[in-house]
Formats: C-alpha cells, structure tokens, sequence
C-alpha cells in the first residue's frame, strides 16, 4: 500500500514569476578566464596528474640517473681517460638528452586526454583555445626542471663540478627549459595527429633517438667522420648542448644561445598553429 | 616400432610409444610455426627488429668509433660481436617475455592448454621460435656489420660456430624470459620487467668498451658477466685468438639456464 503525501497550496508563500527568474539566473555571468589563468590552471592540472600517477617521475628521475651513471662508468674510461674527467663534458649533454627525451610525454599525454574523451570538455568551456596545451607544456616545464635537478645531484655527487657556479647552471637550466618548452610542440602535433599513443612513443623514438645521438652530446664531433660532421654540427641538439655546457663552465657563448633560441622560436612558430589547426578541427 | 617407459615418482609407469613422440615433435613444430608466423604477420615487429641492428650499429660506428681506442682495431670489427649477442638478447628476452605474459594474459593459454597437446610443446615452441627470429635479425646484423668494415678473419668455419654459439645462447636466455613472462600479470608489466634487467645486461660488458677501461668495481662485474664470455667468444671465432675458454663458458651459462628454467618455465605453466 501506498500513501501519497499531500501539501496543501495555501501553506506555500506566493512566489512570482520574476523573483523565480531572478534566483535561477543570475544577473552577471562570471568573468571568463584571461588565457594566462586558464593556461596556468591546466598547468596545475598537469601538475595534479603527477601527484595522481607517480609512475611519471620515473621518466625524470630513474631514467636520468641511469643514463648519468651508465655512460660516465662505462663509457667514461674509453673516452676520456676517466670517469672523473669524462664527467665534466657529459653531464651538461646528457641533460640535453635526458629532459629532450622526455618531451614527447607532453604528445603521449594528450593523446590519452583524446582518446578518453577530455578534449570534447575542454572544447566545451569559454575559454582561450590553446590553454589547454599551453596547460600541458606549463606543467610538463615544471617536470623538465625536476629531471634537471635529479641529474645535477647525482652530477654532483659523482665528480661533476660547474665553473659557471649556481648563476651559470641556473642560466644554463633556464634555456634547456624554455627550448624543451617550444620543441614539446612537436609532439603536442603529432599526440592531436596519430591514433594510439604507442604510435606517438614510436614516432618520437624515432626522431629523438638519432637526433640525440647524433650531436656533441657524448663526444666531441670532430672524431666523427667529415659527413657525419656536417650534419652533427649543424644540429639543434648540439647547439643547445653546446650553450648549457658552457653557460655552466662560466662562458656566455651567445652564437650558442642564439641558435638555441631561434630553434626554439622556429618550432613554436611551426607547430604552435599546426597544433591548435588540428585540435580545433579534431 | 620404439617405445619408451617412463616410470613416474608414485612408481606407476606407462608406455610412450614411438606414435606419441611423433605427436610431440609435431606439436613442437606446429607451435613454433605459429609463433614464427605471428612475427611475420606483424610488420611493426618485423620492422623493429631489422631496424634496430641496423641503427645500434651505424650509431656506434660512426659516433663512438673514432673516439674510442680498442687497441689498434677497426672499431666495427670490435663492435659487430657485441651488437650480434645484444639483438639476439633483445629478441630472446624482452620480446619473449612481452609474448608469454600478453598470451597468458588473453587466456590464449588457457585455450592451448584445453587441447590435446603436449603442454611443454607451448613453451619449446615459443623458445625455438626466438632462433628462427634471430637468425634473421643476425644475417641482417653481420650484412651491415660487413658494409662498415667488419670481416670474418678467422675462416668460415669458426665464424658459422660463432653464429650457432649466439643462436645456443639467444635460445637459453629465452627460457629465464619465458619464466619471467610466466611469473607478471600482464604484458604492461612484462614490458618493465623485461626491459629494467636487459638494458644494464647488455651494457655493462665487453659489448661496446673493453672492459678494461671501466673502473674497478665495475669491471669485476663486466669481466664475469655471462654477456662479456658470450662476446669474447664470438669475438675470438670471427677475429681469431684463444676462443675456448670463452667458448666453454658460453655453453656452460647456456646450459645452466635451460637446465634451470625451462623445468621451471614448464612447472609455473603447468600451475597457472
């Protein structure tokens, strides 16, 4: 059996018709979100996944511990004489190659956001269209900092020591940041183009492991076969390696630095609009 | 026609006749077939695997070769051993595991094991598989290996010896995969754990560097390495030099390991 509750309508204090519109819809619509504090909120929320899956540090600490231990044990004795004296060159390199290496997470990461669905939410807000990636790029800096403090640590603790001091290895930081910074467009295009993000590590594997090796990140060019020079020299790779190495030896190699920063300004004019034409469309 | 009588632990024994050993090649054989032919079926596989070789070698070559000093030899010649015994672990090891667990994963394994077979024939055949792989990521290997400057100084007969020894000790290392790909959950972890063992393996031996060059502590490890004796023989047979001590404790190591995992490997499939 059921009973119905009755109410009587004379219980009820008369509402008009105007003081009900009034409450349901307010009279200001909330200030839309300039493109910085949308672009730092999605940094934030990169930040966040982080905290959520802790497995991602493991590309900016294990990774680049690894990669300073092995190649300065193992190969340091043949190149150089000595692990000691091996040090000093490889280290500014290897965190080129390390926090390089570790852009194409920024594709891998939206391509996840994509295939779960994310992206259609965002597109949904009134807000500047490329927070969103400007978003990731943000938090992934922050992540490109973290790899670089894990390696100058280790760096450290093993032998390396910078002539250019904390002001040098700050300088020399800041510009591997902002170039990973601008070259992580790359991927954030190729995350928007390929299907499956096995497809976007495959991709970016593929053009991040020559262009790494291939470059004065390991050892000096001039070993090198004539070819092989001409390429090697001229790489964006060796630019920057060059610049961060010697900003923290205590030099201003401003050609360096000039390179650097003119590939850097190339990708994000490159792929900055590639970027946000195929996220619009997608 | 032949039989064999196996007595089992309990004491009861039974007949396996001559019809029933045939049985079991044929399973072996059908389930290397299949393997192989899922390898072949895979592009990306395919192509990862010939590339890879290709890439390892022109980098050290070209990149490294000059810088490092191997005692007056042509850096290839040094190198083309190491990168042999590298690919065929890579193979062998990462690529094993990842195919062992994503089957067991899927219940392909339940499937196999539901049939009239013989449920070693899974595991060998998988194994086996790995040296019909690797004999091809090898013939691609030593043909690079040879367009860089790499010779066979020593005669063919050692250099096929040398080749049979890689294929030997790619094919024991397949089953401590096979047992690893048995023991994870799925083929995420098995990527993990097949990479984190095989990456240090690899390197730290005489692959790329002379192990003498290493310091101290490091060099203990690199010089006893099963890697480095594997190396060293390979590169005494093609080069030529004293191989037999080498060469011995290849096949001792290569031995050990199927001796020691594949019953294992068997036992873990049978319990799962």
């Amino acid at each position: 059996m059921s009973t119905a509750t009755t109410t009587d309508s004379k219980d009820l204090a008369p509402v008009s018709a105007e003081s009900l519109a009034a409450l349901l819809v307010s009279g200001e619509r909330p200030p839309r979100p300039s493109a910085l504090s949308a672009s730092l909120t999605f940094g934030w929320r990169a930040v966040l996944k982080i905290k959520h899956v802790p497995e991602q540090l493991f590309d900016v600490t294990a990774f680049p511990i690894m990669m300073v231990l092995m190649y300065t044990y193992l190969f340091g004795g043949a190149l150089a004489g000595s692990p000691k004296e091996y040090i000093q060159f490889l280290l500014p390199g290897i965190l080129v190659m390390s926090v390089v290496m570790i852009t194409m997470y920024t594709g891998v990461s939206v391509n996840t956001d994509i295939e779960k669905g994310v992206f259609d939410r965002f597109r949904s807000l009134p807000i500047w269209r490329p927070s969103t990636m400007v978003g990731y790029l943000l938090g992934d800096a922050l992540r490109y900092t973290i790899a670089s403090l894990v390696m100058l640590t280790v760096g450290m603790i093993i032998g390396y020591r910078p002539d250019g001091g904390v002001g040098g290895v700050l300088a020399g930081v800041a510009l591997l940041v902002a170039f990973s910074f601008a070259f992580s467009w790359v991927w954030t295009m190729f995350g928007l183009l390929l299907r499956s993000e096995k497809s976007v590590m495959g991709v970016s594997m593929m053009v991040l492991f020559p262009l790494t090796f291939l470059s004065n990140i390991f050892v000096d060019p001039k070993t090198m076969p004539g070819w092989l020079q001409a390429f090697v020299n001229n790489s964006p790779i060796t630019h920057l390696s060059s610049a961060v190495r010697e900003l923290m030896a205590g030099d201003w190699p401003a050609d360096e630095i000039a390179w650097s920063l003119g590939w850097a300004g190339l990708f994000v004019l490159v792929f900055g609009p590639i970027t946000m034409r195929l996220y619009n469309r997608k | 026609m032949t039989s064999t009588t196996l007595t089992r632990e309990s004491g009861t024994s039974y007949t396996l006749s001559g019809n029933a050993l045939a049985w079991w090649f044929s399973d072996v054989w059908q389930m290397t077939l299949r393997n192989v032919r899922h390898v072949l079926r895979s592009p990306e596989l395919v192509m990862f695997s010939l590339v890879q070789p290709v890439m390892f070698i022109l980098l050290f070559t070209y990149v490294f070769g000059g810088a490092i000093d191997v005692g007056g030899e042509r850096y290839a010649q040094f190198l083309l051993p190491g990168i042999l015994v590298q690919m065929a672990l890579y193979g062998s090891a990462a690529g094993t595991t990842i195919g062992v667990a994503a089957e067991m994963h899927e219940g392909l394994m339940d499937r196999f094991r539901s049939m009239p077979m013989s449920r070693t024939a899974v595991l060998i055949g998988r194994t086996l598989s790995e040296i019909f792989r690797n004999v091809g990521v090898a013939g691609v290997t030593v043909g690079v290996g040879l367009l860089v400057g790499f010779r066979f100084r020593n005669g063919l007969v050692p250099a096929l010896a040398g080749l049979l020894l890689l294929l030997l000790f790619g094919y024991a290392v397949s089953w401590f995969a096979t047992y690893l790909g048995l023991l994870v959950r799925n083929a995420e972890a098995a990527q993990a754990v097949g990479g984190v063992w095989i990456f240090p393996f690899t390197l730290i031996s005489s692959a790329f560097v002379p192990t003498g060059t290493m310091p101290g502590w490091l060099e203990a490890y690199a010089a006893h390495s099963p890697m480095t004796a594997a190396v060293n023989a390979l590169r005494a047979l093609f080069t030529g030099g004293p191989a037999t001590s080498y060469v011995l404790q290849t096949v001792a190591w290569s031995v050990g390991l199927i001796a020691v995992f594949a019953p294992l490997a068997v036992r873990k499939y049978g319990s799962r």
